[in-house]
């Protein structure tokens, strides 16, 4: 089986010849070919060449055109810093409360902002892996992207104040999410994964997330299907526990799970979806491949006899990991 | 010990409805009720109330952000500018260091310190391991608070106690949270304390200070 035959067979819970394994590599694949990730994250031809070399290091079964979560705020008309080696961060949000919203219009990616180059690099990426390696893009969730562009205060704030307008800004984000997205299957993405943190119930309690931002995760998930994407993945880091068992309505078919949700309970919840996760981010920085490879034994032990699992981190492996930790990782799928 | 007084008030916070809050504070001014004990028996008893509600996992930050705006509006009403609320519990000094941005953690962490009568002084997000050193220097505070979201201000967190002995301040206790720091240990940030929670920050220091 080729990586994207064993991630196929895993998410219908069909039999496959080991657990697949996706390491979170972003920027660390900047960090392993000594490519600056300010620099990384503004080239796609960088980008590809750095995420084909750690794939050719680590041999995992994914490979992800990630930059970071501010392509598509930035593409709308926020104002990024760049700094030497470290992902980007939001200067000067594109929205405020006095802005009439109503003439906002999509950023068409094929030349807004960064969203060209993030095009190419997946172009460059199915070119070169074609249908052996599972090629990953990425779109934000469409209350991220609202966050993103006014703000997480203000957004959270006007959730309260006035919730229609908040919902009119995140029908917004959807059809930016929508559109970007739609163009990373057409450049060659297998499936872009939704990158949500701002969904997690650490920020919105549940019921927010049922009544905002299920519906619009739904209408995002039916058009990457119906675009051709191999799968719906969705990423919200933290406690999520409460908001799994809206997953399925929504359209998931791999659920990431962070370290605060024990694969027990996710999988209770989520009994018929594949589930990836859950290694501490940190532990990548901070431990050792012993550490990861206990870990990484344990969930293999747990997931034995059900199926549906993806070996994974709970959220990114940091740029400044230790390269042996993420050997561990993969090899422990490959032992396991 | 509880006050009925206060009922409306901590009910209008724990909802976080700037008006009714505002409103309930003017209303017992007028009764003759001091700043003081709205704030002791009204705002702390409501952020009480809100540590008890918000575990791991019921824990938003929405629910916060909107008590804790309601508490910063009553506060402007008690204190208005130039009247300095007095400090009950002593001094907190707060930063986001240098190389992350991400400062909603640390701002909840000011607005429960401020609602449970602690005096904050926050020292911004970017900010440098010299200037939490100056102001710590000036300030003496209990404890210094650091905050990051992301990986790579480790080291500069575990710098932050052994500045504190080259400036001969090493009996001020450090203490972490936010996202990336909190998936680590006090022993490799080489701090005191490493919170889950901007509630859990609160218990450490009550703790110091012999509040319960």
């Amino acid at each position: 089986m080729n990586s994207l035959e064993r991630i196929a067979a895993t998410i219908k819970f069909q039999d496959a010849d080991r657990v697949p394994v996706i390491a979170q590599v972003f920027g660390h694949a900047a960090s392993l070919a000594g490519v600056p990730v300010d620099d990384y994250v503004r080239d796609g031809k960088t980008l590809a060449q750095c995420q084909l070399n750690a794939l050719t290091q680590y041999g995992y079964d994914a490979v992800f055109s990630v930059m970071d979560v501010s392509v598509e705020t930035e593409a709308v008309g926020s104002t990024l810093q760049y700094r030497k080696n470290q992902y980007p961060v939001i200067e000067r949000y594109a929205l405020s409360l006095e802005d009439d919203w109503d003439a906002l219009s999509v950023p068409d990616p094929q030349q807004a902002g960064r969203m060209p180059e993030m095009l190419e690099a997946l172009a460059i990426l199915r070119r070169e892996l074609g249908n052996k390696v599972l090629v990953v893009g990425c779109v934000v969730g469409p209350f991220t992207l609202t966050t993103q562009l006014l703000g997480m205060e203000t957004a959270l704030y006007l959730a309260v104040d006035d919730p229609p307008r908040l919902e009119h800004l995140m029908d917004f984000a959807t059809e930016v999410i929508i559109r970007f997205g739609l163009a990373q299957l057409q450049s060659g993405a297998h499936l872009p994964i939704v990158f949500n943190p701002s969904a997690s119930p650490a920020v919105i309690p549940p019921k927010f997330f049922r009544e905002f931002e299920l519906p619009r995760l739904r209408q995002v998930f039916q058009a990457f299907t119906e675009a051709g994407a191999v799968a719906n993945w969705l990423h919200i880091a933290g406690p999520v526990g409460r908001i799994l068992p809206y997953y399925p309505a929504a359209g998931v078919d791999i659920a990431n799970f962070d370290y605060y949700v024990s694969a027990k309970e996710a999988r209770n919840e989520l009994p018929a979806t594949c589930l990836d996760g859950n290694i501490k981010s940190v532990a990548f920085v901070e431990g050792s491949p012993n550490d990861i490879e206990a870990e990484a034994m344990n969930l293999l032990r747990g997931f034995r006899d059900q199926g549906g699992f993806i070996l994974s981190s709970g959220c990114e492996i940091p740029p400044e990991s230790r390269p042996e930790n993420v050997a561990a990782l993969v090899n422990a799928a490959r032992v396991g | 010990m509880s006050d009925s007084r206060m009922n409306n008030l901590v009910e209008a916070i724990l909802e976080g409805d700037c008006a009714e809050s505002v409103s309930q504070v003017e209303h017992l001014y007028q009764s003759g009720v001091s700043s003081e004990h709205i704030v002791i028996r009204g705002i702390e008893t409501a952020m009480t109330a809100l540590d008890a509600k918000c575990t791991l996992e019921q824990f938003n930050l929405l629910e916060i952000m909107l008590a804790g705006r309601a508490v910063t509006e009553v506060m402007k009403v008690l204190y208005p500018a130039g009247t300095a609320p007095m400090s009950t519990k002593g001094t907190v000094v707060i930063a986001t260091l240098e190389g992350d941005v991400h400062d909603l953690g640390k701002n909840i962490l000011k607005m429960v310190l401020i609602g449970k009568g602690y005096h904050v002084v926050d020292c911004g997000k970017d900010c440098s391991l010299q200037k939490l050193m100056d102001v710590t220097e000036k300030e003496r505070p209990l404890a210094i608070g650091v905050s990051g979201l992301i990986t790579p201000i480790i080291p500069l967190v575990r710098q932050v106690k052994e500045q504190l002995l080259l400036r001969k301040l090493d009996s001020i206790k450090v203490v972490a949270g936010g996202a990336a720091l909190k998936q680590s240990s006090s022993d490799h940030l080489n701090v005191d304390f490493v919170a889950e929670s901007a509630f859990d920050i609160l218990h450490y220091l009550d703790g110091r200070t012999g509040e319960k």
